[in-house]
């Protein structure tokens, strides 16, 4: 049972910092828009 | 009066040294059963040449310098840079043997750039190399990321107490697990279950990119440990222009930025406490640090006008920022399009991400995001202390895993490291323009060597002084180890010889 659950947060844990890093490029490709713009 | 060492320190450092190497040395088992598996016999002769050397010196070592005592703060600071050291001269003899370098220097360069996770390299005919010599080069990275002590604290050492002191000396100073040796083994644990994720991601866009099943998990596995343990070594010379790959790109840089974060985060992240990543420092710096920087890199490129839409900037501009910032190395660009194509502007805000780094106890290198943070904390703090009445008591904190408050303490210990790390910059940058290079490039190169980052604007190659081979080498290894340990054993030394 625990074994289960801590596989379960460590699924849930690396999709977590997957969405981190995910979000970082997010902004990123925003400021790329922003500047390709000339804003 | 300054102590000799006695016969006692001496035993110890051997012992425990001679531990790690026999450790070492076996970590060559892998690419000798790959190199049997594929049917490569002469790269597995040079691992079993290079093996018996190393178990043969380790275990010298152990049987002269036998003892059960545990060791103290000044034998493991030192047993750490020494086994760093042996570390590069026992991975460079496969090395030399491949035929691959051009001397036994440019072996150990890229034995040091492998351990310390840099990625610079002094390879020639990179593309010829055979699969068994390629997987050492990543395989170094891979050790080196998690640390070579770690390999030894996991399986070898016995006794808590010493481990520990070991463990602080490879410049991971944060406790993960009330136990070092638990905390070893979950590095190892969190490694290992995304080596097997992110090699699966690489290998299916390999493969629907239109690699061979086996290729494409060779150059998952190689990719992914070198993006991961942030090396920025390749199993081919355009590094990840090779792949030509929007896909394979995006999977490396999230690569990257796992690979940056705290193994601490990790732990908390993963028994449960998610929303750490929103509120911890070094997250929140990172991100802050990251796009204020690829701010600066995208001011500087859009001047240039050489990337012609939003996709190239973030194709070329965003993946060498993160390369850089995470102190991974890969490139999607030649080493002399930075000088020929980028701007004064966007290589300033490459160096500036190179000599931020990511976070402690993570892969990376240079000053990292939790001193980085702190030392903006403690400028808040004492910008409040003007701006507030006299009597006003100024109380500063920040999150990192539970609440803390910020101790002068803290800011020194951030602020020596951060002005160590700018003074090793600085010196690899005079060494390369003693020898003639341009202010900027030194320090391009310089930073990328000191913050083990692995990025190249082209200095680095087999042609270059042996002098500057040697500052780049000293910058890699002093970088990774954070100073401390390699101050102490300098200060062992001049005990050794003035010492009474």
């Amino acid at each position: 049972m625990i074994k289960r659950k801590f596989f379960l947060n460590a699924i849930l844990g690396i999709s977590t910092e997957v969405c981190y890093a995910l979000f970082i490029m997010l902004a990123a490709l925003l400021i790329c828009f922003l500047i390709n713009l000339k804003i | 009066m300054i102590l000799k060492p006695g016969k006692k320190d001496i035993k110890a450092i051997g012992y425990y040294l001679g531990k790690i190497i026999v450790g070492l040395s076996l970590t060559m088992v892998v690419p000798i059963l790959v190199g049997l598996a594929v049917g490569e016999i002469s790269p597995v002769v040079d691992f079993l040449i290079s093996m018996q050397a190393g178990l043969l010196i380790g275990i010298i070592l152990i049987k002269l310098c036998n003892t059960d005592c545990e060791l103290n703060w000044m034998q493991g600071m030192v047993v750490v840079s020494l086994a760093w050291i042996a570390a590069m001269f026992l991975g460079a003899i496969p090395m030399y043997l491949s035929g691959h370098w051009g001397s036994y220097l440019d072996a150990c360069f890229d034995a040091m750039s492998g351990f310390a996770t840099t990625g610079l390299t002094l390879v020639q005919r990179l593309d010829h190399m055979s699969l068994t010599h390629n997987l050492w080069r990543h395989l170094t990275l891979f050790i080196g990321g998690q640390g070579i002590v770690i390999i030894a604290l996991s399986f070898f050492v016995k006794g808590a107490s010493g481990a520990f002191k070991l463990y602080v000396g490879e410049a991971r100073d944060e406790k993960i697990m009330p136990n070092v040796i638990h905390t070893s083994r979950f590095i190892w644990m969190v490694s290992i279950a995304y080596l097997i994720i992110g090699t699966f991601v690489l290998s299916l866009i390999g493969i629907f990119g239109g690699m061979k099943p086996f290729s494409a998990i060779f150059h998952g596995a190689c990719i992914f440990m070198a993006a991961f343990d942030t090396g920025g070594f390749s199993p081919q010379s355009q590094s990840i222009l090779y792949y030509r790959s929007f896909a394979f790109e995006i999977a490396t840089v999230i690569i990257m930025i796992l690979g940056a974060l705290n193994f601490r985060l990790h732990y908390h992240i993963w028994a449960g406490n998610r929303k750490e990543i929103v509120k911890n420092i070094e997250t929140t710096t990172l991100f802050v640090s990251i796009i204020t920087v690829f701010s600066i890199v995208a001011i500087g490129l859009n001047q240039s006008g050489i990337y012609p839409n939003a996709v190239m900037f973030f194709r070329k501009g965003f993946f060498q920022l993160i390369s850089a910032h995470t102190g991974t190395g890969f490139q999607t660009i030649y080493s002399m399009q930075f000088v020929k194509e980028w701007n004064h502007l966007a290589l300033v805000g490459i160096i500036l991400a190179m000599g931020l780094g990511g976070a402690v106890c993570s892969t990376t290198g240079a000053i990292k995001m939790l001193r980085v943070g702190i030392i903006f904390k403690a400028f808040v703090e004492d910008i409040k202390r003007i701006i507030l009445p006299e009597k006003a008591i100024v109380i500063q904190k920040f999150h990192h895993i539970k609440n803390v408050f910020l101790e002068d303490r803290q800011v020194r210990s951030a602020l020596l490291i951060t002005l160590a790390y700018l003074v090793l910059y600085l010196i690899g940058a005079y060494v390369g323009m003693f020898y003639g290079h341009p202010f900027l490039r030194s320090l391009f190169e310089s930073t990328s060597a000191s913050a083990n980052v692995g990025l190249s604007c082209g200095i680095t190659s087999p042609s270059m002084p042996a002098v500057l081979k040697v500052t780049y080498i000293l910058q890699m290894w002093a970088g990774r180890l954070e100073f401390m340990s390699v101050f102490t054993l300098i200060g062992f030394f001049v005990a050794a010889l003035k010492g009474k």
